[in-house]
């Protein structure tokens, strides 16, 4: 079965079943995915997984309501039964809008160029990165006990049709390699992580960069293991390039996603034009950036991603909307519709999310900061948009004094209000960086990037155990 | 679905692999959601699948797939011996052997399967209208869900392992905003069961209400240390993420704060947690787990002392006992792990009532955010945002938010000194506890 070669007739036939009993607008959605996960641990690449996952999911829109049905078969007989059970769901009565032919096939291939497709290379080679990864780590420093490394590889092709006569076939590689490192030192166990990953192909994964971020990962533990409590109170908060981005992900990100702003579930929603951030902060989701992990050329409805500006000098400008969040607002989608797989419902999701580089130094940004509290590395967070209470780990943390980096810093968790946190920031250094995770929300996670300069934050509550 | 199993073991014997076990899965679901009264989503899903591991002289490959033609299965069981190539041999890595009859439990209810999505529909509604009747302040329900499955799961080895077993379940969720002053909290609720009879909308729908009214109005509090009451949802989501530590997976890692403290004492000697398998109102019970080992019940901590670990067959065999039957799969697509099933957090309990009342100080925690980032499972420190009740003088008092409640989870265990007589099941992991007593908390706050 190749996506490429479908038969548009099949696709459809199946769009017309969907809409046999009503709706406003119906969606096929097949997907034929392809994965490889290597997985080092103790030294040892452990049960090595790979599979590749075929599906296919209907849905419908009917004003509001949203009816889905997918199944493990691509074939006509999995297809119909999908459209009939979304069909089945609708109950006006009515006839659907009058079905748009399907036209060409639209595709954007090289929009993310792939030099060395993953499936071109044999698991071999692969697995010797990882143990690269391994023997860089294991180098860092006696403190090194543990040292996981993983490798994964895949290759997602969509192909969506609808009833407004697109017609996209989206082909994805997606590569990413990751380490975490435990150090211990007598009774002091200390963890440092790293990550690289993109939509990009294996040359993302050479030999010297697999080490490189092995031994990264090395090095932020062993930092920690002369960490000593973090304090607590409120204080400058400095957050680092890279994995400061979560902050702005959290804090902000998600109550831009169009779900929140329908519902009245987020600080955002009704503050078009408004001022949400210091004039010094502008903010862009880019699903278009070139390779970046959290790109597409479409996203899982078939819009093309973009760059949209949600943030201009502090004033609010814009959501990040799928199709039925952008239909029930009279805006144009923005490429954010996105799903884990054909087997979750498109939701609005944040890409790659950042806020612009500024014009400082990041020296300069410490040297400025008599006291304060440097968040290095990031582990990760949550928030709750209607609120826009958020809360993050700090994976590696440092006591500013005087204008330098002292003592490192463990157990810390940063506290804030969003449009709080936003507007106290005083201070945008220019070394902009992006770092990849994967973002959970209604149960699907996807890959998006997070990025950021250094930058300040006035004051920000500071929870730790010191 | 066994003759496609038994396909797949005749394919791997022919390509020369002579242990083999192959997992397979057939489901059918339904999610929806309501909003407002109407059905905003509603998802049918039928999912099937197969997973196959190849052993070869401790070397593993696996591969999946949910292609199931003929010539899928061919190069499904070509990838699992290709990767079993790579992968480094273990001692200890080994067709997992028939681990004697399944238990006797039986996670399944016919009277779901009955369920019409008219049915489905009223429920799911009646949880969002119980919300939005409870209270006023109640602004909306930003999510009503209702969702149930009903799944089948075989199993077969060339080592003489085979069986199945079929398992439903459901559960509703309504997660409500509040509003006052333009301040806005929310609060959430679950009901859970194996049929629709079992659930108790209405409860669910009040009580994401009255925890998301009784927040409004909540302020930082300062800095303190007092006894906290964390109440059985946030119990649960601690208790979650101490259970991967009670994995012999993290002990022979070096990745639990527990390794080595086997017949010590870690929590206070009122706690007994285990781990339950077998449980007949569970809902993670079953006959057996990812690698057809029988499941069971397992003491993690009694009497305040850490009884033991869970184990898989690998992790079984390298420390030179039996498995637990906790080798779980999370799906044909993944290689089974060392997991809890059910957890049940269980003691001497006290009214909930009189715990408040005898504490002249104290924080009712409500909400937690950044368990999962914050707390460190291999170290065992932690520092989470919490929302929550002051107690003054033996009262609930104000509310209070954007607060951190930090420690480590050793002394947080040692420092359990009450259960309260609330116990219920937490989804999402699948833990029943509840609420939970800890003295001299570390509050950050103003």
């Amino acid at each position: 079965m190749h996506l490429a070669s479908f038969d548009a007739g099949l696709l459809q036939a199946t769009l017309r079943r969907a809409l046999g009993h009503g709706g406003d607008f119906a969606e096929v959605y097949v997907e034929d995915r392809d994965s490889l996960g290597l997985r080092l641990e103790d030294g040892r690449i452990e049960a090595t997984s790979g599979g590749r996952e075929l599906g296919a999911a209907v849905r419908l829109l009917a004003g509001a309501h949203t009816f889905y049905a997918y199944s493990d078969a691509v074939d006509e007989a999995g297809l119909f039964a999908a459209a009939e059970a979304v069909a089945a769901a609708v109950r006006t009565g009515d006839s659907g809008p009058a079905l748009v032919d399907l036209g060409a096939v639209r595709s954007d291939p090289g929009r993310h160029p792939v030099a060395v497709p993953p499936e071109s290379v044999a698991v071999a080679p692969k697995a010797l990165r990882v143990r690269a990864g391994d023997e860089a780590a294991r180098a860092a420093g006696p403190e090194i006990v543990q040292v996981t490394v993983g490798y994964g590889d895949t290759r997602q092709r969509v192909l969506i049709a609808n009833s407004l006569g697109d017609l996209v076939l989206d082909d994805r590689t997606r590569t990413r390699f990751t380490a975490q490192v435990v150090a211990r030192r007598g009774d002091v166990i200390q963890t440092g992580h790293e990550t690289v990953g993109g939509s990009a192909g294996f040359e993302l994964v050479d030999e010297d960069i697999a080490r490189g971020v092995a031994a990264t990962a090395a090095e932020k533990a062993i930092i920690m293991l002369d960490s000593r409590p973090a304090p607590v109170g409120a204080m400058p908060v400095v957050l680092a390039n890279g994995f400061g981005g979560t902050l702005f992900h959290e804090a902000c990100g998600h109550g831009l996603e169009a779900d929140a702003i329908a519902k009245g579930a987020s600080v955002y929603a009704g503050k078009l034009g408004e001022v949400v951030a210091a004039p010094i902060v502008s903010a862009y989701d880019d699903g278009s950036l070139t390779n970046g992990w959290g790109s597409q050329a479409f996203d899982d409805e078939g819009v093309p991603t973009q760059k949209t500006l949600v943030i201009e000098e502090g004033r609010l400008t814009g959501y990040l909307y799928d199709r039925l969040r952008a239909r029930e607002a009279g805006a144009a989608p923005t490429g954010n519709g996105r799903r884990q797989s054909f087997r979750h419902v498109p939701i609005p999701r944040m890409t790659t999310t950042y806020i612009a580089p500024g014009d400082a130094l990041a020296a300069d940004v410490i040297a400025a900061t008599p006291k304060g509290f440097y968040a290095k590395s990031l582990a990760g967070g949550q928030v709750e948009p209607a609120s826009g209470n958020f809360v993050f780990g700090v994976a590696e943390g440092y006591l500013i004094e005087g204008g330098r980096l002292t003592t490192p810093l463990r157990g810390a968790t940063l506290v804030g209000n969003g449009i709080d946190i936003l507007m106290k920031i005083d201070m945008i250094a220019g070394d902009f960086e992006v770092k990849t995770g994967i973002c959970g929300k209604d149960g699907q996670g996807v890959p998006v990037g997070t990025g950021q300069s250094t930058l300040r934050i006035a004051e920000m509550t500071v929870g730790g155990t010191g | 679905m066994f003759d496609i199993l038994d396909g797949v073991l005749e394919r791997a014997r022919a390509r020369g692999a002579r242990e083999v076990e192959v997992y397979g899965e057939r489901s059918t679901s339904r999610r929806l959601k309501v909003y407002r009264q109407e059905v905003e989503q509603l998802t049918a899903a039928q999912r099937q699948g197969v997973g196959v591991r190849v052993f070869r002289e401790g070397a593993v490959g696996h591969a999946y797939g949910s292609d199931l033609t003929a010539a899928a299965l061919d190069e499904l069981v070509a990838r699992a011996v290709d990767n079993a190539e790579v992968s480094d041999p273990d001692e200890f890595a080994v067709l997992p052997a028939p681990g004697g009859a399944p238990a006797d439990v039986h996670p399944y209810d016919e009277r779901l399967s009955a369920a019409t999505d008219e049915r489905r529909i009223e429920l799911a509604m009646s949880v969002e209208a119980a919300a939005l009747a409870a209270d006023p302040r109640v602004k909306t329900v930003e999510d009503t869900m209702y969702a149930d499955g009903d799944g089948e799961v075989f199993i077969a080895s060339t080592a003489g392992v085979r069986g199945s077993y079929r398992s439903n379940q459901c559960y509703a969720f309504a997660y409500v905003l509040a509003e006052q002053d333009g301040q806005v909290e929310t609060g959430y609720s679950y009901t859970v069961g194996r049929a629709l009879e079992d659930l108790d909308p209405e409860g669910c729908g009040g009580e994401a209400a009255e925890r998301a009214v009784r927040l409004l109005g909540a302020h930082k509090c300062p800095s303190m240390k007092v006894p906290v009451i964390l109440d059985p949802f946030v119990s649960a989501a601690f208790f979650g993420v101490l259970s991967s530590a009670l994995t012999a997976d993290a002990v022979q890692k070096g990745r639990s704060l527990f390794a080595g403290r086997e017949g010590q004492r870690v929590a206070g000697e009122l706690l007994q947690l285990d781990d339950d398998g077998v449980r007949a109102d569970g809902l993670d019970s079953a006959p057996f787990d990812g690698e057809g080992t029988p499941c069971r019940r397992t003491a993690l901590i009694g009497g305040g002392i850490l009884q033991g670990f869970l184990y898989d067959t690998y992790t079984a065999r390298k420390a030179g006992r039996g498995s637990t039957g906790n080798g779980v799969r999370g799906g044909y697509a993944g290689l089974p792990s060392v997991r809890p099933t059910n957890l049940v957090v269980s003691g001497p309990v006290t009214p909930l009532a009189d715990i408040v009342a005898g504490m002249e100080r104290g924080v009712l925690v409500t909400d937690a955010m950044g368990i999962h980032s914050g707390a460190n499972p291999v170290s065992g420190e932690f520092s989470v945002g919490i929302s929550g009740i002051l107690i003054e003088d033996g009262q609930l008092s104000a509310p209070v938010r954007e607060v951190t409640l930090a420690g480590d989870i050793i002394s947080m265990l040692t420092h359990v000194t009450a259960l309260g007589d609330d116990a219920r099941w937490v989804p999402g992991g699948s833990i029943f506890t509840p609420s939970v007593v800890i003295e001299g908390m570390a509050i950050g706050g103003t």
